[in-house]
């Protein structure tokens, strides 16, 4: 083991004294009169129930959360009064602006409001009264294991960081977790969704596999979440509002109506904190340009990946007839470019300009009919 | 960086030219319609419960399908999808299923999914407006809300440190852990929303069982974490939620309660579960885990002495601060630490762990041996 | 009696049902967004500003013209556009997959969207699902055009 306890409690006499002690009624309260602050929290809008912002309270508040957190790395709850020996749990994000957005705490409490189930969310059903033909379940299938190996990646993100993030961004980690279960329940509707027709899964993919993997493993947060918050999960909210689009069946609407809700939280949180990041800390924008010029080769990697790209041609267009395949490409040609403009868009807004150095505004110029 | 693709996709020319070619022309490979998978035809058993994991679990893709040893699949890969070469290894630390596995551990997720709750618009918090609890009382459920808050998210960290460890192939352990890490959040957020609503604001850290909670963070492997978390420290949550439940001195306390006790007691199915199948299907493992017991029940001990948490759950039992109360608070939270030690040891007997319940294997059932006879002298049943 | 499309009092209709469906509303979850719906007819537009807070349609009002500064986004399209949707919605019960929000927006070919910042954008996103089933709540009154 890593960390043992610094005694064996159950042989060390003080200790049980002071068990005894104390279950013999006479109590040190010590506690009592904990030097901290005395607020009463309350709903600004009942409506709304009692939100993390109406907690933003003096000491107890995130508005109070220093840039620096340089003083805590156990896990004491915000606010409250630290004494003994308190364990270092080797957090190595403390610095506010590598996490922070001022959209988190709306969006942790807009994940919790907006939940969904895929067991009983999903009108599944259909799909047995109104079977699709072969071509378009083949191609479904196909899609929705692509879409399942961009979920674990989306899930398993949040996973690689939350436990190295400092305690004091609480609400920003309680963002992270919501968003580990939105990871698990698109990687278990994508796969309800792509065996539930009887085509069994695809093929996983190599170039978006080898793409993901580097965005995954970004050195650093801010640089890990411009990939995965903005890159990927753009990415992914445009391909869920593409299906949805041109939705084969009522269950694939559905599906891509609630992903579309949980990818756009993500985004929102990652532009958010892309901004709160080069506004406090403008020397990272070359960084983080630099980055990118290495990094954005892997958008590449998923639209250019055969196991995405055919199948959305063929369920764009409806099917695999010469008429259908062409309807598709000139859909998917357009998927293409939202999916790079709105990138671009994003970034921009958030303080990082790419439009002069992005090399995918060029090759996409490139894909024509 | 941290991993490089294995080429750089736009110096990539085959790779662009290609795919420029098949959206120019709309020649498609198709390469993928052949894929070496299995066609199966899930059936929804029951229309209300909806499509549920197990509708889904059918020859390869099935968790019957998946080989103590996972050698085959290190990718992002969904399991039962062709694996073409050259997928990444995307470094799983547990790729034995007897480390992780857990029986129903799909029925835990899909029921985690179905009973999310809300602490901002679930709670009545409107009905604490004009409340006013005395002061010891007060300040006695700041304090153990204090403790909650500050070890719930602990309880965030931890599986959520093992959640990208584990192999893609056990996309429902995977699940049922993301989903842990949301009730863990939302329990820190309801705690801390109850302290700094009582007027008091939170109180004391407590670093005894600061200390006992890193002990749960840096296990060596899956299996002992969920050892010392899904079956020691959230066994002794569960309990304390009970306790508290019933102590509770608002019908808003009452409902905080009862709604983190059905998460716990998910989280402790899934650790039961798992420890029963690790002693079945890994038995080299017991002697391992008895170590990790050893240590789990000291930390779980330590817990007792630490006063901050203690003294307030028996000011909070008694009802205040006079001499009467103080005794009836320690009767009650008596009872309440027997009953922890009660339920842990019953829990690994159910498991297959009978032995622990000897003072020559546990400490901690000798101490409970003392504590049940104490108890008995001083009258107090639990 | 039939009401008119487009009008507050279209939009304050919804609203009131919005109101009188409050579980599927809460169900749906937070809804926090102010968006323009703009209608153009032989090149006139009629411009309205909806206000969504919690789980409601808290404001609706006309203006000469939106300041897309002040809005999330905007979804502006030809009245003939709308009335296709609305009565599309009229028949099914609910916008079928060809007439819903996101597909006639998708490209922004029937039904545009636009915005001063892809946060306000991405918004559209976020509530899809309110904001399509609000508008799907046409099905429950006669609208004229």
């Amino acid at each position: 083991m890593a960390f043992f306890a610094d005694k064996d409690y159950t042989q060390d006499q003080a200790v049980l004294d002071a068990i005894n002690a104390v279950m013999q009624g006479n109590l040190t309260l010590h506690w009592i009169d904990a030097n901290t602050e005395k607020v009463r929290g309350r709903a600004s809008d009942p409506r709304r129930g009692l939100t993390y912002e109406d907690l933003d309270l003096g000491s107890y508040g995130f508005s109070s959360i220093p840039e620096f957190v340089r003083d805590e790395q156990s896990m004491v709850a915000r606010g409250s009064e630290k004494w003994g020996r308190l364990p270092d749990m080797g957090y190595v994000v403390n610095r506010k602006s590598d996490v922070w957005s001022d959209n988190v705490t709306t969006l942790y409490e807009e994940a919790k409001t907006r939940r969904w189930a895929p067991a009983v969310d999903v009108p599944w059903a259909e799909l047995e009264i109104n079977p699709l033909a072969s071509d378009l379940q083949a191609a479904c299938a196909q899609l929705y294991t692509f879409l399942q190996e961009c979920a674990l990646v989306a899930l398993d993100f949040p996973a690689r960081w939350v436990p190295l993030i400092n305690q004091e961004f609480i609400e920003q980690k309680s963002f992270m977790c919501s968003q580990m279960l939105d990871g698990a329940r698109l990687l278990e509707v994508f796969r309800k969704r792509a065996l539930y027709t009887g085509a069994g899964l695809g093929r996983a993919s190599v170039t978006a596999e080898q793409g993901l993997k580097e965005w995954l493993w970004a050195d650093t947060y801010p640089q890990g979440s411009l990939a995965i918050n903005i890159l990927l999960a753009g990415f992914m909210l445009a391909a869920y509002r593409q299906v949805a689009a041109v939705a084969p069946s009522r269950v694939d609407r559905a599906i891509m109506g609630y992903a579309m809700q949980d990818a756009a939280r993500q985004v929102s949180y990652g532009t958010g904190a892309l901004r709160y990041h080069l506004e406090h800390q403008p020397a990272q924008k070359a960084a983080l340009s630099g980055y990118l010029d290495e990094a954005e080769h892997v958008m590449l990697a998923l639209v250019g990946s055969p196991e995405l790209l055919e199948p959305l041609i063929i369920i764009s267009g409806g099917g695999l007839e010469g008429a259908q395949v062409k309807s598709g490409r000139e859909s998917v040609v357009k998927f293409i470019r939202l999916v790079v403009r709105e990138y671009l868009e994003r970034v921009s807004a958030a303080g990082l300009d790419r439009r002069g150095n992005s090399r995918l505004p060029a090759i996409v110029d490139r894909v024509s009919l | 960086m941290g991993y490089l693709a294995t080429t750089n996709f736009f110096e990539d020319r085959e790779f662009v030219d290609k795919w420029l070619y098949t959206i120019r022309t709309g020649e498609l490979d198709l390469s993928w319609m052949k894929a070496g998978t299995e066609k199966v035809r899930p059936h929804v058993e029951n229309p209300r419960r909806g499509l549920i994991y197990r509708d889904i679990n059918l020859g390869s893709y099935g968790v019957e399908a998946i080989p103590e040893k996972v050698r085959l699949n290190r990718s992002f890969a969904p399991r039962g999808a062709e694996i073409p070469e050259g997928v990444p290894d995307a470094q799983p630390w547990v790729s034995r299923k007897s480390e992780l596995w857990a029986h129903n551990t799909d029925g835990y997720y899909e029921e985690a999914v179905t009973r999310q709750w809300n602490a901002t618009t679930d709670i009545p918090w409107d009905r604490l407006e004009g409340v006013e609890l005395p002061e010891a009382a007060g300040k006695a459920l700041s304090q153990l809300m204090t403790f909650l808050t500050e070890v719930e998210m602990i309880a965030t960290d931890t599986p959520a440190t093992w959640l990208p460890r584990l192999n893609p192939d056990f996309i429902e352990v995977k699940a049922f852990i993301a989903a842990q890490v949301m009730d863990e959040a939302r329990h820190t957020e309801v705690f801390r929303k109850r302290a700094l609503t009582t007027g008091f604001g939170l109180m004391k850290a407590s670093p005894m069982n600061e200390m006992a909670l890193k002990h749960l963070r840096d296990a060596d492997s899956f299996s002992e974490m969920s050892v010392a978390l899904h079956l020691v420290a959230e066994g002794n949550v569960l309990t304390l939620f009970r306790f508290s439940e019933y102590l509770s001195p608002t019908d808003v306390d009452k409902k905080i309660f009862r709604l983190v006790m059905q998460d716990e007691a998910r989280h402790v199915g899934y650790g039961m579960q798992h420890f029963k199948w690790v002693l079945e299907h890994f038995p080299q493992k017991r002697e391992i885990l008895h170590g990790h017991l050893d240590e789990a029940e000291n930390i779980s001990f330590a817990g007792g002495a630490a006063t901050e948490l203690t003294e307030s759950f028996i000011v909070l039992a008694g009802g205040g601060l006079k001499r009467e109360n103080i005794e009836k608070g320690v009767r009650i939270t008596t009872a309440f630490q027997l009953k922890q030690m009660q339920e842990h040891f019953e829990r690994l007997e159910k498991c297959g762990m009978p032995e622990r319940s000897s003072v020559d294997r546990s400490k901690l059932w000798a101490m409970f041996e003392m504590g049940k006879a104490a108890a008995a002298e001083a009258g107090i049943r639990f | 009696m039939a009401i008119r499309f487009p009008s507050t009092d279209y939009f304050n209709s919804l609203k009131k049902l919005m109101e009188a469906d409050q579980a599927r509303f809460r169900r749906l979850g937070f809804i926090d967004t102010t968006f323009g719906v703009s209608v153009t007819h032989n090149e006139t537009s009629r411009d309205f500003v909806l206000t969504f807070e919690v789980f409601e349609l808290k404001e609706v009002r006309e203006v000469e013209k939106i300041d897309i500064a002040q809005v999330d986004f905007v979804i502006a399209g030809d009245a003939a556009v709308w009335r296709d949707m609305l009565e599309n919605i009229r028949r099914n019960g609910e916008a079928d997959a060809q007439h819903d929000l996101n597909t006639l927006a998708h490209f922004g070919e029937a039904l545009k969207v636009s915005y001063a910042e892809p946060e306000g954008h991405d918004k559209l996103y976020r509530f899809m699902e309110s904001i399509q089933e609000f508008f799907d709540l046409t099905s429950q009154i006669e609208v004229g055009f």
